[in-house]
């Protein structure tokens, strides 16, 4: 089988591919596992890479949690949902913590925990005919890991109701709100236009970069663990409940 | 002046003082907080709104000109602060539609809505210091809503702005047209909120209130400092100036 996570290197800019498209890049053990290795990749890298652009292999950009793991019935493991739920999370801190500049490039849906990762890049490029939402709380699910991402992403007001409301929105509404920062007119104009922000923020100094993101994320809290980590667990046990568990087995049987 | 229904699993709370903008006084702010406070647990969603040709036009200043004390404005930050917290603290998601005027206070209740929707011609803002009084106790809940240098500017400008302008701050979240619209939206996004399981809404309220809590944290600093100011001389000379 092809890896869960792929890296290469085109000079400064990195590119980290999200490789399971039969699965819509849903985020199970292997995939985290595979992220966390080529982010601990990147960290040590030599090349000195000061731009990394995050995408998904195939239609989706990151379709969010597996649901099979995370339904006890299915999985038969009470504890995975705990585990990938708390992998998310220190994937999350540590996607953040890059001295690189990131970039999400949403090749197409970007649902839940997918759109939380698109949240702690720096920057998002999506198109408009992407899908992107939180639809935790249609089935029962508090978006806990990266509540505290996209409250910092849309601000506290529309973080709120987007994740409250639940459903998915267009990669347009996305940019309306603030979810997306750049927005390509179409699947095949979105490459183009995440290579041109790439390499517009590749030509700015690795180091002004580096220091400048590092204040940002002191400023604006991102340096607390705890809340992402405590996040984890509150997910893991409002996924635990009946209730969670009913409505996530409805949505697996529909 | 309150008006509490319940429709199914849905709530509606509705200021209903139309012949006075529904002006708040101490007494609705403190009906307002009640039934917030006791709101029944099987009800899932919250609908607040106002009769008559506006939201709420803020404080019933008539009332505050007419007692030289300051007693009534200091009732009425301190109903005010209440108020909101309570709305907040609610484990139901609450919904606001907002039309006419949401004006100082009115403005202020704003702030413990979870998505607010506002008819377009709806105008807000807080231009409470030309009356000699401190908006500080609408800052935590307004911080927590939107980004620091908008809402800095909202609380300092005594400039009303308009829904459209609302929505660019978020402060707003969707525009309607038309009072009877602006209410069946918000009417729509509870009944929508309401079908939802309600333990992730209620967890992920809770949540959202907790990650802004170092904003909310400053809710009784804030009214100390709107206090402050109740009954000194340039509030009492600036709120009779408004009916020489």
């Amino acid at each position: 089988m092809s890896d869960p996570a792929i890296l290469s290197f085109d000079g400064p800019i990195a590119r980290l591919v999200i490789n399971r498209p039969d699965a819509r890049n849903a985020l199970s053990i292997e995939i985290l596992d595979a992220l966390h290795d080529r982010l601990a990749e990147l960290e040590a890298d030599p090349r000195g890479a000061h731009v990394l652009v995050l995408t998904g292999a195939g239609k989706a950009f990151c379709a969010g949690m597996d649901l099979k793991a995370v339904l006890i019935e299915l999985s038969g493991d009470p504890s995975l949902g705990k585990r990938l739920l708390t992998s998310l999370a220190e994937l999350t801190l540590r996607l953040r913590a890059l001295a690189m500049v990131t970039i999400a490039s949403v090749n197409g849906a970007a649902i839940g925990g997918g759109c939380g990762l698109t949240c702690v890049c720096d920057l998002s490029v999506t198109h408009a005919d992407a899908k992107l939402g939180f639809p935790e709380v249609d089935l029962g699910l508090c978006p806990a890991v990266i509540a505290p991402w996209v409250l910092r992403k849309l601000g506290p007001g529309v973080g709120r109701r987007a994740l409250l409301m639940g459903g998915v929105m267009s990669g347009e509404d996305a940019k309306a709100i603030g979810l997306a920062d750049f927005l390509a007119p179409d699947r095949a104009g979105l490459d183009s236009l995440t290579n041109e922000v790439a390499q517009r923020l590749a030509s700015g100094g690795p180091k002004a970069l580096a220091a400048t993101k590092a204040l940002l994320n002191r400023l604006d809290g991102s340096e607390d663990r705890d809340a992402v980590l405590r996040g984890a667990e509150l997910s893991a046990s409002v996924l635990a409940t009946p209730e969670a568990q009913a409505a996530l087995k409805a949505r697996m049987t529909r | 002046m309150i008006r509490f229904e319940i429709l199914d699993n849905l709530a509606a709370v509705t200021l209903s003082r139309a012949d006075k903008r529904n002006a708040l006084t101490p007494d609705m702010l403190e009906s307002l907080t009640g039934v917030f406070e006791r709101m029944p647990g099987d009800i899932r969603a919250v609908v607040v709104s106002g009769d008559g040709p506006a939201f709420c036009a803020g404080f019933d200043l008539k009332m505050c000109a007419a007692d030289q004390s300051g007693e009534t404005m200091r009732q009425l930050l301190t109903g005010l602060s209440r108020a909101v917290r309570a709305m907040r603290a609610i484990d139901q998601p609450v919904v606001l539609a907002a039309h006419g005027a949401a004006v100082a206070g009115g403005c202020a209740l704003l702030g413990g809505a979870d998505i607010v929707v506002a008819e377009r011609q709806t105008r807000l803002g807080y231009p409470v210091a030309k009356i000699g009084v401190s908006p500080a106790v609408s800052a935590p809940f307004l911080s927590s809503t939107i980004a620091d240098g908008p809402a800095r500017a909202r609380l300092l400008d005594p400039d009303l702005i308009c829904a459209e302008d609302a929505r660019s701050i978020g402060l707003v979240h969707e525009l309607a047209d038309g009072p009877g619209a602006t209410r069946e939206r918000a009417n729509d996004i509870a009944r929508h909120l309401a079908a939802k399981p309600g333990i992730g809404v209620a967890a992920t309220k809770a949540l959202c209130n907790h990650l802004s809590r170092h904003r909310t944290d400053f809710a009784m600093e804030a009214l100390t400092v709107s206090l402050s100011l109740a009954g000194s001389e340039e509030e009492r000379e600036r709120l009779a100036a408004l009916w020489s």
